[in-house]
């Protein structure tokens, strides 16, 4: 019993919880000015392998799932269950009772107390009206138990003694939401190209894939400027695919996300393959050398001689590529004049018969044909975050009920008084003894406690 | 003859209130020495001017960028951010100004907001061309982050200016042995036999006190709401409402100071002095994760400067 009480008053200590501030917000700090998540690699370019291995050791380099920032964080959920259950029967008792006698107070002498002594010739009852009208109403009264005195017991805004307890417990209501959402949610990323489909996305902690209830489909992506090409928006539209059914269609835009079956699917970032390689098919046109073809494995930006009509080709990548047009165009260069440069567009030429349209540009009897189209197009993908925070919910309840709870704890200020009336000189005269005491020792109490006492004297007539 | 961008987009008239802070900083600086009412209320009028001239140009700048095709209020980028912090604070001292006897504290009021002016209209990080608004920002959670979050920088900056008043206060008063034994709580004034016409000038140290304590407390309850809307925005436009970015976890560490202040002062009953140099070092906490994170490390939060790359 000695020891559980012992063990309650270290865990529910506001010492320990001060020590936890401060050696929590220690860490958060370095994890601040330490990149967290970098490849091994990079830590070793930046650091040294000396000292990448020293800050490996102490957990620095992925600070906040360290075993130690893990386990202040336990410690700080014991302390607040700890004090929550300690504050709440001390709550009860200083709401609803039963309080302390006037002669208990006195001898407790609080040092955030005040005591003050009067005299009247009024009756203890007259007396009790001036007093009711300056604190309230008394809440308890004990008639005439010492030797015919009368206690009156006032408390004032006493019911917000119980906004530090539901404060405390609101951040509990966090944290499980938080645990909740940690144990049972995911964080998760996924690429997808325009067109594709996808139901599997990897875990932003680890890589590791997860499998998706359903299937989400990039039907279309497009990024919105404002005039002067500051990206103004980027939207993509998602199908969501179930059982081979679409379920759902939507724009989904960064600030405006798309849930389904308590899964949400984030804009997070856009991106196109830039085509590397192309394979090219030069035919030639002209009549003398018909029979004339070549094959050639042409890597974007690299100049080429096209072995007929004494030109060289190369393949430049246009700077903002237009949608339904190759990124890139075709640049012939004379090879008997050094500026003499040609920029040739490519025609693509949809055919249903074909799998393929065929795509090609013309330079006088040549031909430029394409073949091996996968490494030829842009290809826009979409970057998602795909979460699942069921519990998030919890957090924001959570939230609001701190926020609520912090105002009525802080600017409230609950006060309690005692007034012990006793008749003195046979009941010619009643001494009144008044203490107050009050829950935030605040200089303004003392003032109005003062005006108080200076207001009932004038009325009782010194 | 067309007008200039800076009439236009306001950015003018806040360089105009920068002058009257300046000469209501200069003037509550006299006051320190001289005494002088009359300059305390002077200083208090030009500063009553810039607030007037700041609102103004708030109203003209957002106008100006909903005319310019942007639908999200200028708050975004460093230029208005430190002229709204500058605004906060000014509006935080005017509150107080009222409530309490507080001139004294004017010189570091307006020294705290004339810095942030100054930084604003004259470094070449802080540019006053309204940017377009990136997508990750087009929200309606901005705007009550934003003023929740300053409204909370501002009562930190008085609580800082509270805290050094103090700090001054008690360091010239502990020094002659008249110290009444205050077993009563409050009411009785320390007596000092030669004071200085500053000193003289500012409310006893218990007075100050509370005053600390009571605009921490403001501050606390703003910066909690800040953050919570923070995580709920983040929520709805990165998928999860905690990601350890430089910013929110500073936001945590100014939370954990705080905290830290009011559990000390409301359950262990610590006071005065030490009260004071957490007010003091909390500020320092604020401004860093205010600027100094911005300026040293990059984040999801960081201020669109000229140059960078705007962040999806």
């Amino acid at each position: 019993m000695k020891m559980f009480s012992k063990l309650n008053n270290f865990f529910s200590s506001v010492k320990l919880a001060i020590f936890l501030f401060i050696a929590i917000a220690a860490i958060a700090m370095i994890g601040t000015f330490i990149n967290q998540g970098n490849t091994i690699n990079q830590y070793k370019k930046i650091f040294g392998p000396a000292a990448y291995h020293i800050l490996y050791r102490l957990g620095f380099l992925n600070i906040y799932d360290s075993w130690y920032f893990i386990g202040l964080a336990a410690l700080l959920i014991v302390n607040l269950v700890f004090a929550s259950a300690n504050i709440f029967p001390q709550t009860l008792k200083a709401v609803f009772g039963p309080f302390p006698s006037f002669k208990e107070t006195l001898d407790k002498k609080t040092p955030k107390g005040v005591f003050e002594t009067l005299e009247s010739k009024k009756t203890a009852e007259e007396i009790k009206k001036n007093l009711n009208l300056k604190f309230g109403k008394p809440f308890v009264k004990k008639q005439g138990d010492n030797g015919g005195s009368t206690e009156l017991y006032y408390s004032k805004n006493s019911v917000f003694r119980f906004s530090p307890f539901i404060a405390h417990l609101s951040v509990i209501i966090i944290i499980v939401g938080v645990l909740l959402n940690f144990k049972y949610g995911f964080r998760s990323y996924t690429n997808i190209k325009v067109g594709e489909k996808t139901n599997v996305s990897y875990l932003l902690k680890n890589q590791k894939p997860v499998k998706l209830p359903f299937v989400i489909r990039l039907d279309k992506y497009q990024t919105k400027y404002y005039p002067d090409r500051i990206p103004k928006a980027y939207i993509s539209t998602i199908s969501i695919i179930k059982n081979h059914v679409t379920v759902l269609t939507k724009n989904m835009e960064v600030n405006h996300p798309v849930t389904y079956d308590g899964i949400t699917i984030y804009q997070a970032s856009y991106g196109h393959y830039k085509p590397t390689k192309v394979i090219v098919r030069i035919l030639s046109l002209n009549l003398k050398n018909p029979a004339y073809r070549k094959y050639i494995n042409a890597a974007i930006g690299k100049s080429y001689p096209a072995g007929v009509g004494g030109i060289s080709f190369s393949f430049i990548p246009y700077k903002h590529p237009k949608k339904g047009r190759l990124p890139f165009y075709l640049n012939i260069i004379k090879n008997d004049k050094k500026n003499a440069v040609k920029k040739v567009r490519f025609h693509i030429l949809p055919d249903k018969n074909l799998k393929e349209p065929m795509i090609f540009a013309k330079y006088k009897h040549m031909v430029f044909l394409y073949t091996g189209i996968a490494q030829v197009k842009t290809y826009y993908y979409s970057g998602m975050e795909i979460s699942k925070n069921k519990y998030v919910s919890l957090v924001w309840i959570g939230c609001i009920i701190l926020i609520v709870s912090m105002f009525f704890a802080f600017f409230f200020n609950q006060a309690q008084t005692w007034v012990r009336l006793t008749e003195a000189e046979g009941g010619k005269k009643t001494i009144i003894e008044i203490i107050s005491v009050p829950k935030k020792k605040f200089e303004s109490f003392y003032k109005r406690f003062n005006k108080n006492i200076a207001d009932i004297k004038k009325e009782l007539g010194g | 003859m067309t007008p200039n961008v800076s009439v236009l987009d306001g950015s003018l008239y806040f360089t105009i209130s920068l002058i009257f802070v300046a000469l209501s900083f200069m003037g509550y600086l006299v006051f320190l020495f001289i005494g002088n009412k009359a300059i305390s209320k002077i200083s208090f009028g030009f500063l009553i001017t810039s607030f007037i001239i700041q609102t103004f140009a708030f109203i003209i700048r957002w106008i100006y960028a909903y005319k310019i095709g942007i639908d999200t209020p200028p708050l975004v980028d460093l230029y208005d951010s430190l002229v709204f912090f500058a605004y906060v604070i000014i509006f935080g001292f005017i509150l107080l100004r009222i409530f309490y006897d507080f001139d004294a504290l004017g010189f570091i009021i307006t020294f705290v907001a004339l810095l942030a002016l100054v930084f604003a209209s004259f470094s070449p990080m802080a540019v006053s061309a309204i940017e377009p608004t990136i997508p990750a920002l087009q929200s309606y959670w901005l705007l009550y982050h934003i003023i929740a979050l300053f409204l909370s920088y501002g009562a930190f900056a008085a609580s800082f200016g509270l805290g050094i008043l103090y700090l001054i206060k008690s360091g010239k008063e502990s020094k002659p042995a008249l110290t009444q034994p205050a077993q009563n709580g409050g009411g009785q004034q320390i007596k000092i036999k030669k004071q200085s016409k500053f000193l003289s000038l500012l409310p006893p140290p218990k007075i100050i006190e509370e005053a600390i304590y009571k605009v921490i407390v403001f501050g606390v309850v703003f910066l909690t709401a800040g953050i919570a809307i923070g995580a709920a925005w983040a929520d709805s436009a990165w998928g999860g409402y905690w990601s350890w970015d430089p910013k929110e976890t500073w936001s945590l560490i100014t939370w954990l100071t705080y905290m830290l202040f009011i559990h000390a002062r409301l359950t262990k009953g610590w006071g005065g002095k030490k009260m004071a140099w957490i007010a003091v070092i909390g500020f320092a906490v604020v401004i860093f994760c205010y600027l100094g994170v911005d300026l040293i490390i990059p984040g999801l939060h960081s201020y669109a400067t000229p140059g960078s790359n705007p962040i999806l």
